[in-house]
């Protein structure tokens, strides 16, 4: 489904040069619900966003559905985003002018849909968060957690193969945090793979996999803890002293 | 992909900015069109061409204080002296010089009758000699000019022949010719006027009346104590006839003032003033209101782009191509200008009625609103181009990041 191989970022300025990725290699099987985990700035940010197209990379390659999407157009870029990747995000990023419907309806009005099969769909997201009695609200109107909900019915609404989710927790309470969590559980179930990007370590571990990043370098607990680490993840593991 | 229904939700929810927007381009399209449409009558008023050697023709007002002088005999001696002069292609007396401001009109009435007695309309009065047609450089399309025998001195009840203009002939006589017309001059007698020659065009003395096309020549040479001549010369040649003239008359009788040597072009500039400067002004607040509205639209855009950053990196992030982006501006600003655009033309037309009735301007022609608003469209499309391109390079990554 994803598959990173030997990925690096590097941001240079005038005086400096920062590593955010530095060979970085991931797999990601479909199906998988993957929580990626680590410190402030270790590369969790930069990580997604290359995961989603959001920005480019420096040097390695990256397949996503067996495609090498490395070096794509930005038209392409922006297909692909649209057709196969859903967002969720952490401050929720709906625009604050346009109604529940009209929100969940973006993705789907760049797809280039028919105004029935857009309404089709909204209805069904929409459905499928439980806030379809509210489409017509304004995201004010609501509160953080329906908020989150209505971001994950637009991620949803154009069916992608899989959504990235940036703290999609960050901003709720717990019980919020609960429900969006459960929600985005039933969502891969039904057979969508998640990246999730989190600091909470107990949504992590609810996670099939738990990835940690660490200086720009990715460490698999899941591996680890299964006495199956190779000796850059035992070497990190032990710096991080995680285990 | 237009997404014009989520823009106008967008519209209607956030409505300060835009309807600021909007008041301005209302204002814009009503005062544009009804200045455009002023400039363009006024341009045209400018424009119309009198038919006449603009440029080698002057005129000049001899004033006689010698109550010994027949003025009658003074004045054929006088144009001759003119005409003889070096540089003079040909000088005639005139009881007025077309586009100067001031002169001689009448009313005539015409028909076989006193009973089919019809009104002619009012018409410029040129009194001349044989020389008025060729000194002004006026066409004769129609008939024949005066002969030099048939010009009498003295007063205006003397004149027996007409040479019309083209619109006077047009305007009272329709499509019948007006060679061989008789016409009787309003208060002056029943002295018959047989028109003999009909000129393609010369204007008369006021620059604002709407038929200023309208004049007659009639044959007589005006005796008075003071009298104007028309005199026609190279170009080149009337600086030294202002020396000249002045010295010749001077030499034949010294006792008199010879005063103005002021060409018809300098007339015409002088009598276009102030059309002139109404045309100047209403064009530099058209130029300067289309400017402010392109900085109201460029600034609107800008302040929307930079509110906006986050939202434009998540649009991004959810598929959007750089083209959607600059199209999202585009067609957002399109609907604010054509919204604008055709309140601004409705109110256009109701000030184009006020100002028919207060200042009897004609009546604002449709096109100039329509005409208004695609510019307005030419003019949104500019100024919001350019930051609508910047606003497309805004990284998709700004979705995830705390802007």
């Amino acid at each position: 489904m994803l598959s990173m191989k030997n990925i690096s970022k590097v941001f240079k300025t005038d005086l400096v040069e920062t590593h955010a990725l530095r060979d970085f290699n991931l797999e990601v099987n479909e199906g998988e619900f993957v929580a990626v985990t680590g410190p402030s700035g270790s590369g969790k940010t930069t990580f997604l966003n290359i995961a989603g197209l959001l920005e480019g990379f420096t040097h390695g390659d990256y397949f996503l559905d067996g495609v090498n999407i490395s070096n794509l157009s930005d038209n392409k870029s922006a297909v692909i985003r649209n057709e196969k990747i859903g967002f969720i995000f952490q401050g929720f990023n709906l625009i604050s002018d346009l109604n529940l419907a009209e929100n969940v309806e973006v993705p789907l009005r760049y797809r280039g849909f028919s105004a029935k099969e857009r309404k089709v769909r909204v209805e069904r997201a929409l459905e499928q968060v439980g806030l379809a009695a509210r489409m017509k609200h304004l995201p004010t109107q609501l509160s953080g957690g329906q908020q989150q909900r209505v971001a994950i019915a637009r991620a949803l609404a154009g069916e992608p193969r899989f959504l990235l989710a940036d703290e999609p927790t960050g901003n709720l309470d717990s019980l919020m945090a609960r429900q969006v969590m459960e929600l985005l559980e039933d969502i891969n179930k039904a057979g969508t793979t998640i990246i999730m990007v989190t600091h909470d370590a107990e949504l992590a571990r609810r996670a099939q996999r738990n990835i940690q990043i660490v200086d720009g370098q990715v460490c698999d607990f899941t591996m680890y803890q299964s006495g199956q680490t190779d000796n850059k993840t035992q070497s990190i593991a032990d710096a991080v002293s995680v285990a | 992909m237009l997404q014009i229904k989520p823009i106008l939700s967008m519209l209607t929810r956030s409505k300060s900015g835009p309807l600021l927007l909007l008041v301005q381009i209302i204002l814009s399209v009503a005062i544009v069109a009804n200045a455009s449409f002023i400039i363009k009558e006024r341009v045209g008023l400018i424009s119309r061409d009198s038919g006449i050697a603009e440029s080698e023709v002057f005129d000049l007002t001899i004033y006689n204080f010698d109550d010994a002088i027949d003025p009658n005999k003074q004045n054929l001696i006088d144009v001759e002296i003119i005409r003889n002069l070096d540089g003079v292609k040909a000088a005639t007396s005139s009881s007025m010089t077309p586009l100067s401001g001031g002169g001689w009109s009448s009313n005539f009435t015409y028909g076989s009758s006193e009973e089919d007695r019809k009104e002619a309309p009012n018409a410029a009065l040129y009194y001349g000699d044989e020389q008025m047609i060729p000194t002004l450089g006026v066409k004769l399309i129609e008939g024949r000019n005066f002969h030099p025998d048939e010009v009498s001195s003295g007063g205006p009840e003397l004149a027996s022949l007409a040479i019309v203009s083209a619109d006077f002939a047009k305007d009272t006589f329709a499509d019948e010719t007006a060679v061989g017309q008789i016409m009787y001059r309003g208060n002056i007698g029943e002295q018959p006027i047989k028109i003999i020659g009909v000129v393609e065009r010369l204007q008369s003395a006021w620059v604002n009346n709407s038929n200023i096309n309208r004049s007659v020549i009639l044959n007589t040479e005006l005796g008075r104590s003071f009298t104007r001549y028309l005199v026609r010369a190279d170009e080149s040649a009337i600086a030294d006839l202002k020396e000249a003239i002045p010295a010749a008359l001077h030499e034949e009788h010294p006792n008199r003032v010879v005063r103005g040597f002021t060409t018809i072009k300098e007339h015409r500039n002088s009598s276009y003033r102030d059309h002139e400067l109404m045309a100047t002004v209403l064009s530099m607040m058209v130029v300067l209101l289309l400017l402010i509205t392109s900085l109201g639209l460029a600034g609107m855009v800008m302040f929307n782009i930079e509110r906006r950053t986050k939202q434009i990196g998540t649009r991004r992030a959810l598929g959007a191509k750089k083209r959607d982006i600059v199209s999202f501006f585009l067609v957002e600003n399109y609907l604010i200008c054509l919204t604008g655009g055709g309140l601004g033309a409705l109110i256009a037309v109701q000030l184009g009625q006020q100002l028919m009735t207060l200042y009897s301007l004609p009546k604002l022609e449709l096109i100039y609103p329509i005409v208004t608003v695609a510019g307005l469209l030419v003019l949104t499309t500019i100024a919001v181009i350019l930051p609508a391109q910047k606003a497309a390079k805004i990284s998709p990554a700004t979705a995830t990041r705390s802007v």
